[in-house]
Formats: C-alpha cells, structure tokens, sequence
C-alpha cells in the first residue's frame, strides 16, 4: 500500500518544492496542461495545425539555443539539419517505403552525424567566421540536390509521404508530445553538468581548456545534439507537410530560427520556445485580418526590432527579472511577492 | 572564350568588391555584421528607379540624390536601431535581420513583386580585346575604379580615415586617444552604405530589380570577406576578385552547370577556412573584454 | 435575464468567427501569391468572372440562384510554403470556402493538394505545371480526383508545343536565311520543369533537320547572362531555344539587344509574356518571342472580349493564371448540369466536360490534366515587334500576323 502512494508522493513533492515556488515553472507547467487539453476544448483544425507547425519549430530552436545560445557557437546555416532530417526521412519513405516511425528517428540520426561532421571544421573558427562559415553548408547541399533532381526531386523535393498518424489531433498530439518531452530533455542537458560546460565554454574558453576540460569534445557534442534534436524535428516536418522540399534549407528559415533564438533569449532553452510560440501563431493571426495581410512579414520584423530595442537580452530574462527576485546571497532565484528567498531566508529587497 | 572569362569576371569582381569593401570596413570598426548591406545596395537601386522612371528626374541629379538619401536612411537606422543595442553583439546581429526584411517587405508592398529594369546611362556597345563589352558595363569598371582609389585615398590620406584605421585597430586605445569613436563609427557606416549604394546605382541598369535582390549577392559577399578576411580590406579586394573569376570560370567552361557557380563559390570559401581559419588576409582579434 | 444576455453574446461571436456560414453564396477561394503578379492575375481573372455571372442572376444550383463570392488567400508561395498550406487550412476550416483555385509554385502546390485532398474539396489548379499533380490522380483515384489543372498544361506537354512552333520557326529560317540546318543554343534556367523539356530538345531537334550547337544552364535567380550570351554568340546560332521563368527572361533580353546577337530568342519566357517587359529592357527586346495564353486572336470565341475586357479594366493584360476566369466558369458549368455543389458529383461531370473557355478549350485526360490539342489547349506564340506584342502561331488562326527575323 504504501509503495502504491510513493509515486504520486513524490509527485506532489516535487510540484509543490520545485515547480510551484517559481512564477515561471508555474507558467510553464500550467502551458504545459493547455496545450495538452486543447483539443478537447477546441478541435479547430486550423488552430491545431498552427499549433502542431509550432510545436516542431519550437523542436528547431530549442535545438539551436543549445548550440549557438549555451556554446557560442551562432549557427547561422541551421536549417541545414532541418532540412537534412527531412530529406533523408522523406527518401527513406519514398524509396523504401519505410513506416514514418521508423524514417523519422533515422532522418534525426543522420542529421545527427551531420551535426558532427559540420562542427569538425567549426573547430578552428570563431566568432563570426563561424556564423558565415555555417551559412554556406544549407546552400552548398540545396546545390547538390539541384545537381541530381532524379533522386531528390529537384525544386519539387519529395512528396507523397504519409502522416505519422492518421486524423488532425493524432499529429497534433504526436508534436505537442514531442515537444514537451524533447525540450525538458534539452533543457535538462542544459542545467547539467554538460550544460555548464557549454556556459563556460561560451564565456572564456581559454580558461575553460586552462581547467582541464576538453573544450573540443564538448563543442563536438553540442553539435551533435544539436543537429539531432534539429533533424527530428525537419523529419516531423516532412511528414506533417507530406512533402520535403528544398524550402527546407532555405536561408530564410535559419535566420528565421536565429531571431525566435534570441528574441526569446539566448542559453535559456524555455526562451526560444517561448518566442516560437508568439512570434509563429502571430504571423498567422495577421493574415486573417485584411488590413495586415500584405504587410505580415513587415509588422514581424518591426515587433522584433522594437522588443529589441526595449528588451536587448531577449524576452524571457525582461519577463524573469519583472516576476522574480534575485537572492543577494544564495543568487536564486524567488517570486516576487516574496519578501525573503526561499532557500536561505536573506531579506529580498 | 579566355577574353570572355576576363572581362566578364573584372568587372563580376568590381562590384562584389565594393560591396565586399564596405561590409569590411563596418566590421572592422564597428564590430557589426552588416547583414542588411546589401539590403541598402538594393535600396539605391530603388532609389535610382523611383527617381528616374517614376519622378522623371534627369540622370545626373538622380544618381547622387540616390546615394545621399540611402546613405541619409542608415545614418538615421543607426542612430535609432543599432546603437542602443551595440552593446549586445547578437541582438545587433538580428536588429540587422530585421531592417533588411523590413525594406524588402516595404518595397514589396509600394513597387509590388515585379522585376523592374533601369535604362542605361549610356547606351551603346563596343569590342575590347574582342569582346562586345556595352558601354554601361565599362561605366560600371570606371566608378569602380574611381571608388576603390578614393576610399584608398580616404583611408590612408586624410585623418578621418587614421581615425577610422585606429578604431579599427583597437578601439579602446583610439578612445584614449582623443578620436570620438561613436562619431567614427557613424562615419564609417556612412562610407560603408555609401560604397554599397554606389554599386546600387550603377550596377542597376545592367540586371534586373526585385525586391528579393539582396539576397544572393548577401550570400557571395559573405563568401568574398569570410575568403579574404574579415576586418581586412586588402584581403576583401582579393577576395572578391577570386570569387568573381571562379564565377567566369565556371559560367564558361560548364555552361550546362553555370547554376553552381554559387555552390562553387561558398565551397571555395569553406576550404579555405578549413586550411586557413582568419581567411587569407584576416586579423586575429585580442579577447576584448 | 442572464441567460439571455449569455445567448446574444453567443450568437455574436458566433456570427463574428463564422463569417457567413449560412449565406446563400457559393464561396470560391482564390488563392496565390498576391503580391507578385501570378497572383494579381488569379484575382483579376476571378473577379471577371465573378461579375460577369453575378451581373447575370448567379449560378443556378437545382431550381434557385445563387450568387459567387470569391475570397482572397495570399499564400506568399514564393517565400514561404508552410504559408501557402497554412492559407488553404484558413479557407477550407474558416472561411468555409466550397471551391478552391489557383496556386503557382509547384513545390507549394503539391503541398495545398494534400491539404485540399484530405478535406475532400474540389482545387483547381491555375499555374502550376509539374506533372506530379497529375500523376497522384492515377496513383490513388479516391483521394485525388478532386484535382483538376485548368492552366497550364503539364510541363511535358509544353513541349510538344514548342516543338510545333520550332517547326515553323525552324522552317522559316530555312526559306528566308537559305540555311539548310539552323543552328539551335539552348539556354534553359536549371529547374525541374525545364529537365525533360531540355532533355526532349537535345534528342528531338536534329531529327527536326536543326543542329544543337550548345546548352547552357543558369541558375533560375541569375540576373547575368552576358557570359553565357557571347559563348552563344560564338557558337553561331540562329536561334536560342529559352526556358525560363524568372528574371533573366529580361536580362536576356536586354544583353541580347545590346550584343546586337543575329538570332532570335523563342521558347518559355514568362517575362516576355508581361506587358511590362518592353521597358524593363529599355526598348531592347525586340524580336524576342515566348509562348503565351492571351492574345487579341480568336483562339476561342470568348477569347477577344476577355482580353479586351480584361486590359480595359486592369490597365495591362492577362497572363495564364488569368485562367481562373475559365476555372469558375467550368465550376458553373458543373453545378448547373447536376443541380448541386457536392464535389463528389461535380467531378465526374467535369471529367467528361469539353469548356470552351478564354483561354482554352479544355478537356481533361486521366489525370485531371487538359488534352494537348493545337489550337484548342495548346497556347499562342508570341513575339515583340517595335514594341508591341504581337501573336504569330497557330498561323491558321484568325488575327495572326507573320514572324518576324532580325536584321542580319
């Protein structure tokens, strides 16, 4: 019996002295709850497929936080490992004829091995190199795959692929789902040991490598991961779109993931998320009133700038610092309603 | 077929050099990667159409107005944009984003999608070494010319262009020196979309105008100063001819293949990286604190 | 009391989101990208056609009239293809549109047909010309037979005609120059519509008694191909066979005039299509000749009064995505002879439909793609003489003038 209550025991222990003691974790977790009881309240399948394009580019730029926001390492190509997970899965299915659960974590491995193989190179470069040197590999690929148009498709890519699952609110779930479970896991990576490496990394690598830690094996994983996480979600893509074209690759799209990264706020994870889940919807919703509709991109653009100019560091470190207080001793983090931190009791204000 | 590849890729390579020059020039300074550059060379463009065809203004008075107003609007995007936000390298990086899909969406939705063409300064053709050459073409290798000279001579003459060479250098040091670095760095965002909407305006009337242009040429100039070194004006000139003779080459000598000529392009810059990482004439810059 | 209020509420928000959802009109969803000008001629051919039949009382549908309402759905293809699905989820789920038309960009396309094709709705196809579209009807009948392509015909089917024009063209050159072979160069834009054309040509021209002297590919975004004209120029060639819809369709022209080349531009040059394209190349761009859908011919009975109609109200004339002028037309059609707008009966009916329509008199195959047929389906030749475009083949056709050859 009483190995029965230890789980939901450590459940409620774990909501009340983890989650619940922060306004931002509250939020996260009561998003968490909507976006999974959406469907019942709402099966509009067009708010579901906006939702479930969102959920796979949040999969994008989580990914790319981990890389460019925690490492340093700016990807300005992205896109590559998108579109790398999306071709190989899509290929696999139209050539082999394999079911999606089995071409998706493939394409996610390739672009995984992708993400290795880019960030050797990567290794002698710094800074800005890097950023243009990424830039090339998306559009060196789209070349070769115009090069040979009977086995990619050429402009028209691949299509004809099937569902994951059959029905609106079994894609949307299968992305919702996804979603959640892969950025925890990236987010997780991030506030580990890993992760602080990776912080490290980003601000003084010389006295990283002065420490002892292997800087070179570090920057190597994280563009892997990177590109795995990328390529799972360009392989969702594929099949959710039922079509992996080379608009996949396209530069538009990883300066497209380069602005949700750090309008959300770099090396936060839950940041870009954030931003994909505002900016995307918002892009949208414009379209359906008449009035924006020419100039959608055009009021895009402009939001970003002026949440730049008002909140340089992204959006979610302006939204934290405005709900929670930072304990001058312990320098944890408390809700702002408090008056004394909750881990060592020193006054707040 | 030689004769072709040399003029055709001299005067490929004027142009990408001065756009190359100028994207160097305000990284060197200003530490800013310029990604609406070439977004200000398309704009000149504009400039010079809505001036021309639409105003009716005669050509004489078009062309510098053009110039002086595109390089009027990025002092102003400066001022109100990028220095408030200098201090963060990456939201610098994404304000720059932004501006440049901000004039494409503007200038898709006042001259629509269409592709525009610009009549010649001067009409007519004539044969150099054998190759038909039209006389728009050789004005483009002339302003050329006359710009790379002039932004020397600015540089290395004048004491603006010390100023400019020393802030380049180390900023903190040309601080302590007496130089007013923001001033400098305006200064040197005027030159930079100066260079670039000089070749916006005599480059014009040779292709076509959309408001998609900035993109491809965006994406060789980012090969011809990562190749020649970013931060190094020299290594941006040679770069840029490299760059512009592998272009020739490969439209010549594959025709049926001329659509890779960007493939090989960026190819050529990732080997070059991966044998010399600063890029063939790149400073190295000291951990700035 | 509250209750009350709690309904009214209801009922306007209701009336707010469903906008329209118990109004007598047949929604038509016209959908392209509109800021570019294969949409603004989606649009304009749509609203011909609206006017024309709701001016006349409307579509009779089994005993009562009903009028059209077409409603605008910017895709932005061009830029962006999660857009273009995303604006057809919009006016299938939303809007509640009946009948959807249009699309450009073949890569967006195949992915709103999936979309369409899901939620069991009629989409006539305006622009787009990849022969996959089609291909998917035969694949799997059930599911894509609610797809039809009123404009253009298939991408291999373009070049049939080219060939045909070719032919005459080829023949010309043969009684006016006194050459025995001309001499072809290719200049094709690398792209997948262009590979079996370019494919086609190599084979076919020399059993044609013409020699290809050269085949040279851009990128379909170059905007400089003065590299590739002089070759061209060197090679000697009499006519250079063009495939290409972007830009360099103006370049081309332009440097052509300027080498002051000899030979003649024919093939796909949607640039040249476009009114605007005498002055994008200065006045330099004569001769040049490319196939096209509108003229002021008598193709078909209706075609010279909707061009006239068409260049009097929007300053400029058609273009092939005009096409969805005829599109509603067939729908009307449809609908009048089986008194109902379920898809599932419209289509058989349009299947065996022959519409003689603005632009065609289509007829559709397996595939739901129009019958190849000259002088029915299989489009205009035109050519830019001083300045004005001016239609030369089919040359049986009334209102055709002759081609005309540069000055050697």
């Amino acid at each position: 019996m009483k190995g029965l209550l230890a789980l939901p025991q450590w459940l409620w222990a774990q909501l009340r002295h983890e989650v619940l003691v922060l306004p931002s974790r509250s939020f996260v977790l009561i998003a968490t709850i909507a976006l999974l009881l959406l469907p019942l309240a709402y099966d509009d399948p067009y708010v579901l497929r906006i939702i479930t394009m969102t959920a796979i580019f949040a999969i994008f730029a989580a990914s790319w936080d981990l890389l460019a926001g925690f490492t340093g390492q700016v990807n300005f190509g992205h896109a590559l490992f998108f579109g790398i997970g999306a071709y190989t899965s899509a290929l696999l299915s139209h050539h082999l004829g394999w079911a999606p659960g089995f071409t998706v974590p493939i394409g996610a491995m390739a672009a995984m091995l992708a993400g290795y193989l880019v960030g050797i190179p990567c290794l002698r470069l710094r800074g800005s190199y890097l950023s243009l040197a990424t830039l090339a590999f998306p559009l060196i690929l789209t070349g070769l795959l115009f090069a040979f148009p009977d086995f990619s498709g050429g402009e028209l890519g691949v299509s004809g692929l099937t569902r994951v699952i059959v029905g609106t609110v079994g894609n949307y779930y299968v992305a919702v789902v996804l979603m959640l479970v892969l950025c925890f896991a990236i987010w997780k990576i991030g506030d580990s040991h890993t992760g602080l490496i990776f912080h490290a990394i980003r601000e003084d690598e010389v006295a990283c490598r002065a420490s002892g830690i292997n800087t070179t094996r570090y920057k190597l994983l994280a563009f892997t991961l990177s590109g795995l996480f990328a390529g799972l979600s360009g392989a969702l893509f594929a099949h959710f779109m039922r079509v992996a074209g080379p608009s996949s690759l396209e530069v538009a799209l990883s300066f497209q993931v380069v602005i949700w990264g750090i309008f959300g706020g770099i090396a936060t994870i839950y940041g870009p998320v954030l931003a994909v889940f505002i900016l995307y919807p918002l892009t949208e919703i414009l379209a359906n009133f008449e009035v924006f509709k020419e100039i959608r991109l055009l009021m895009f653009a402009v939001i970003v700038l002026l949440v730049l100019l008002f909140m340089p560091q992204g959006l979610t470190p302006w939204i934290r610092d405005k709900i929670e207080l930072v304990c001058p001793r312990c320098k944890n983090r408390s809700g702002f309603t408090r008056h004394q931190c909750r881990l060592c009791g020193a006054e707040l204000r | 077929m030689f004769q072709d590849i040399l003029v055709s890729g001299l005067i490929n390579s004027g142009v990408y050099a001065l756009l190359a020059i100028g994207f160097s020039l305000i990284f060197g300074v200003a530490r800013i990667v310029n990604i609406a550059h070439t977004a200000f060379y398309m704009l000149a463009s504009y400039a010079l159409y809505g001036m021309l065809v639409i105003g009716g203004v005669p050509l004489v008075l078009a062309i510098p107005l053009a110039v002086v107003a595109v390089v009027a609007l990025s002092l102003v995007c400066y001022k109100l944009v990028i220095e408030p936000v200098r201090q963060h390298e990456s939201a610098v990086l994404i304000a720059t984003i932004a501006l440049a899909l901000i004039f494409q969406e503007s200038l898709l939705v006042s001259f629509g999608g269409h592709f525009l063409g610009i009549p010649n300064a001067v009409e007519g053709v004539t044969s150099i070494i054998g190759v038909r050459v039209s006389y728009q073409r050789l004005i483009i290798l002339v302003v050329v010319a006359v710009t790379l000279v002039a932004t020397w001579y600015l540089l290395n003459r004048t004491r603006l262009g010390l100023a400019i060479r020393a802030s380049a250098n180390d900023q903190e040091i040309a601080n302590l020196m007496g130089m007013n670095v923001n001033r400098v760095a305006m200064y040197t965002v005027g030159i930079s979309v100066g260079l670039a909407a000089i070749a916006g305006v005599v480059v014009a009337p040779v292709f076509v105008v959309d408001p998609l242009m900035w993109l491809s040429p965006l994406v060789t100039m980012l090969a011809i100063v990562v190749l020649g070194g970013l931060g190094s004006l020299k290594g941006s000139l040679i770069g840029a001819f490299i760059i512009g003779y592998v272009e020739a080459i490969t439209v010549f000598s594959v025709p049926s293949g001329s659509y890779l000529k960007g493939a090989v392009a960026l190819s050529i810059m990732v080997l070059v990286l991966l044998i010399r990482p600063e890029g063939l004439f790149g400073v190295v810059f000291e951990e700035e604190r | 009391m509250s209750r009350k209020l709690l309904l009214t509420a209801v009922a306007a928000l209701g009336m707010a989101f469903n906008s329209g959802a118990w109004s007598q009109n047949i929604k038509i969803a016209i959908l392209g990208p509109m800021a570019f000008v294969q949409g603004e001629n989606h649009w304009a051919g749509a609203e011909m056609a609206r006017d024309e039949i709701n001016k006349a009382g409307g579509i009779s549908v089994g005993g009562s009239k009903r009028q059209i309402e077409i409603l605008k759905f910017d895709t932005n293809e061009l830029q962006s293809v999660p857009d273009a699905t995303n604006a057809i989820e919009r006016a299938i789920t939303r809007d509640k549109a009946d009948f959807l038309i249009g699309g450009f960009r073949s890569e967006a396309v195949i992915a709103m047909q999936e979309v369409a094709m899901d939620a069991k709705k009629l989409f006539l196809g305006a622009g787009a010309a990849d022969a996959k579209l089609g291909e998917n009807v035969v694949k799997d009948y059930e599911r894509y037979k609610y797809w039809f392509r009123v404009s253009p015909t298939k991408s291999p089917d373009l070049g049939r005609t080219l060939f045909a024009v070719l032919g005459a063209v080829g023949a010309q050159i043969r009684t006016e120059l006194k050459k025995e072979i001309p001499k072809v160069a290719i200049l094709s834009e690398k792209a997948a519509w262009t590979e079996s054309i370019v494919k086609a040509v190599q084979a076919n021209l020399p059993k044609m008694n013409m020699e290809v002297v050269g085949t040279w590919q851009p990128s379909p975004i170059a905007t400089d191909v003065t590299a590739e004209l002089s070759a061209i120029k060197r090679s000697g060639a009499d006519i250079v066979f063009t495939l290409i819809s972007g830009p360099m369709g103006i370049v081309m022209g332009r440097q052509m005039g300027e080498l002051q080349l000899p030979a003649i531009a024919f093939g796909i040059n949607v640039e040249a299509q476009k009114d605007g394209f005498w002055q994008a190349t200065a006045g330099k761009g004569n001769y040049v000749a490319t196939l096209d859908t509108y003229a002021e011919v008598e193709m078909t009975p209706k075609m010279i009064p909707f061009v006239k109609a068409f260049k009097e109200r929007y300053k400029k004339a058609p273009t092939y995505n005009a096409a969805t002028y005829d599109a509603i037309f067939i729908l009307k059609a449809a609908i009048e002879q089986t008194g109902t707008i379920d898809a599932n009966k419209l289509v058989p009916v349009i299947e065996k439909m022959e519409h003689v329509g603005a632009g065609s008199t289509a007829s559709w195959d397996k595939n739901h793609d129009l019958i190849w047929a000259v002088g029915k389906t299989a489009g205009i030749g035109v050519q830019w003489q001083d300045g004005q475009k001016v239609a030369f083949w089919p040359p049986q056709i009334k209102g055709m003038k002759p081609f005309k050859m540069p000055k050697q």
